[in-house]
């Protein structure tokens, strides 16, 4: 009366499309992992290569340091690093592994972006917010930080945001939260070397940012706008990284 | 914690859902060729029947109903309609009079007090003597074939006592009679199925036709929590009597017309599901009622469970998905972005794997259940309405049930007629 073997069958059955689940969805979820290596990889060369050029700096004039010493795909790069713990979770090993990595790539991004400044003066001078969170439910209020942080990239091109978790077991991170005074008080922020403790609005960052930043952004919007009119800009302000680049394209 | 819990639940329902799919999928096909010859058959004898008509103020469709019954493709001298009015305050016992009078060899009337749907079959039931006993609620209507595409799987096996028909919703209009032609229309590949592994869970109320023996085996029809059909096809099961499906035997049923009368039908029906098979709870895990008792039985109780389980996860999955657009349109305003195409961002995990697979067999599943009807519908017009309020609809009637079923709630006011 009771087909056993059609029981038995549909297990198998059951089982494999499972399995076939469960061996796709990692394979898929180890790309990922290879694919946050290999970016990871390539800044890291950047990273080197312009530290390098520093090295040879007493021989190279400034002009000659590129833009593409501070890696833009460092934030590309944290959108996809929180996508991979979104999905593996926090407590994964390589998903910890990648973050150390990555808050270790933001430092030297940091550092490197100091000496330019500190060799070539300000024409080169990037602005950035320093951004400790914890998302192990302590910190109710680094949720909306985030967002707050995702919007100003938006408007604000070219502000750097390099993240730190405050929870990773980095002596590098504990570095810099000596360096900069930050408490388990979170979410905090360092902007210009001065550090704030709890959540900040657009418009209180807007604020606390340094006016050139906000100029740059203007200025960005106006030249690419002459520049569908095929007309080079004869621009203006100089003293911003975005200027420069944005004529370029223009020419 | 609560979530990662929620979650890792998730898995075990998606792979019983997935089990059931493939075990009735694996006998559809395993049978496809049984079915396709029992298609071409055609029955030459002709037992006897009646027809029992229950009515309680039906004076709307009774008229179509019994035409519906009077064309029938069947010797006029071996059918009879008994129509029984179960005290109706409006015109149905002038209806039913008229047909009478103008049919006097085929239609009989009975009127009595009302006593709900199980007094009124019982009460033709004792006024009838033929071989086959089937009823027909007043708001279904049947296919000229039905009766002679029934008898013939009575005729072919001596064995099978019941026979079920194939049930459609009578011409959809509203949005909740859309979504119910939909379910019609799956639930005629799971009915074929069932019947093919004898384990068939309702002998519904409209045309589904029982030998006369049924009765004098197991008993009349009783007061069953409002779900009588489901508690005598339970209690054939417990004596090991068969029933078969009929596909090419096309019924229509008037489908409730609004939602809350189909939350009030639904209700009655997963209620009455809740306390039949609590009352029948020894058929549970015993081999000898064979699939039924086994697997399909057990099964559908657990699936309640699961599928009120099921509706918390996706409900707490949109709800925190809102939750955290919400946040972010209070913090930062509304700035929409075009999706990213990036395959990185695409999901790839095992649970959105195992809901496509599961979706294309319920497609497939829906897909054949079309086929078998004689009555090919469009239905990819109404699936949309189907496939995005039906999960929503579900987990309210059934938390209500059991709810109702736990506490013991008296529920008699659903003995109104929910599909007015």
């Amino acid at each position: 009366m009771i087909d056993t073997k059609k029981y038995i069958f549909t297990f198998v059955i059951t089982s494999a499309i499972f399995a076939t689940a469960f061996f796709t969805s990692t394979f898929f979820s180890n790309k990922r992992i290879e694919s946050v290596k290999s970016i990871q990889d390539n800044i890291a060369i950047d990273i080197l290569s312009s530290e390098t050029q520093f090295s040879l700096l007493g021989e190279v004039p400034c002009s000659n340091v590129g833009e593409s010493s501070l890696s833009p795909e460092l934030s590309t790069l944290g959108d996809k690093l929180s996508r991979t713990e979104a999905d593996r979770g926090t407590e994964d090993k390589d998903v910890i592994y990648l973050k150390k990595y990555y808050s270790l790539l933001q430092i030297k991004d940091y550092l490197l972006s100091k000496k330019l400044v500190a060799k070539c003066g300000v024409a080169k001078k990037p602005i950035f917010i320093i951004y400790f969170y914890s998302n192990q439910g302590d910190c109710p209020d680094c949720e909306k930080e985030g967002y707050v942080l995702t919007r100003l990239k938006e408007i604000y091109p070219d502000l750097r945001v390099y993240s730190f978790d405050y929870n990773l077991d980095l002596t590098a991170i504990d570095s810099m939260k000596t360096i900069y005074r930050v408490k388990s008080s979170l979410p905090a922020l360092v902007i210009e070397d001065k550090t704030y403790i709890g959540f900040k609005t657009v418009e209180e960052l807007e604020k606390l940012l340094p006016d050139t930043l906000k100029v740059a952004t203007t200025t960005t919007t106006v030249s690419k706008k002459v520049s569908i009119k095929q007309t080079p800009p004869k621009v203006i302000i100089t003293g911003t990284t975005t200027v420069a680049t944005t004529t370029k394209t223009a020419d | 914690m609560t979530y990662t819990i929620l979650h890792g639940l998730m898995y075990p329902f998606l792979f019983l859902s997935m089990y059931f799919q493939i075990f009735l999928l694996t006998t559809f096909f395993e049978n496809k060729k049984k079915i396709k010859h029992e298609e071409k058959q055609k029955s030459e004898v002709y037992p006897t029947v009646t027809i029992a008509v229950p009515c309680w103020n039906e004076e709307k469709t009774l008229s179509a109903t019994l035409d519906s019954l009077l064309e029938l493709d069947y010797p006029t001298d071996k059918l009879s309609i008994v129509v029984v009015d179960d005290g109706s305050t409006d015109k149905t016992l002038a209806i039913a009079k008229v047909y009478e009078f103008k049919n006097p060899n085929q239609i009989t009337v009975i009127t009595k007090e009302n006593g709900g749907k199980h007094t009124a079959v019982n009460l033709a039931l004792a006024n009838s003597k033929s071989d086959l006993f089937g009823c027909l609620d007043a708001d279904s209507f049947v296919a000229p074939n039905a009766l002679r595409s029934i008898v013939y799987y009575l005729n072919v096996d001596a064995t099978v006592m019941a026979v079920v028909p194939c049930i459609h919703i009578r011409s959809p209009k509203t949005f909740v009679q859309r979504i119910q032609a939909i379910e019609y229309l799956i639930n005629i590949f799971f009915r074929k199925t069932y019947g093919e592994l004898d384990a068939i869970q309702v002998a519904p109320g409209p045309f589904s036709i029982f030998r006369r023996e049924v009765f004098e085996k197991i008993g009349v029809y009783r007061k069953a929590h409002n779900t009588e059909d489901f508690e005598i096809t339970l209690r054939m099961h417990k004596a090991h009597l068969k029933i078969m499906n009929s596909h090419k035997a096309l019924v229509y049923t008037i489908g409730p017309a609004t939602f809350k009368g189909f939350f009030y039908q639904r209700l009655r029906w997963a209620r009455g599901f809740l306390e039949n098979a609590l009352d029948y709870r020894d058929l549970f895990f015993k081999k000898e009622y064979g699939n039924f008792g086994m697997f399909m039985l057990p099964l559908a109780f657990l699936f309640v469970f699961y599928g009120l389980y099921a509706a918390a996860f996706i409900i707490y999955g949109i709800f925190s998905q809102l939750t955290t657009s919400f946040t972010r349109f209070m913090v930062v305003g509304f700035h929409p972005h075009l999706p990213t195409l990036d395959f990185f961002y695409f999901n790839t995990n095992v649970m959105s794997f195992v809901t496509m697979v599961m979706f294309s067999m319920f497609l497939l599943a829906l897909y054949v259940g079309n086929t078998l009807s004689d009555d090919k519908q469009e239905f990819y017009k109404n699936f949309a309405a189907y496939f995005f309020v039906y999960p929503f609809f579900v987990p309210l009637f059934l938390g209500r049930a059991v709810i109702d079923t736990f506490f013991k709630r008296r529920n008699e006011w659903v003995l109104q007629d929910t599909k007015k």
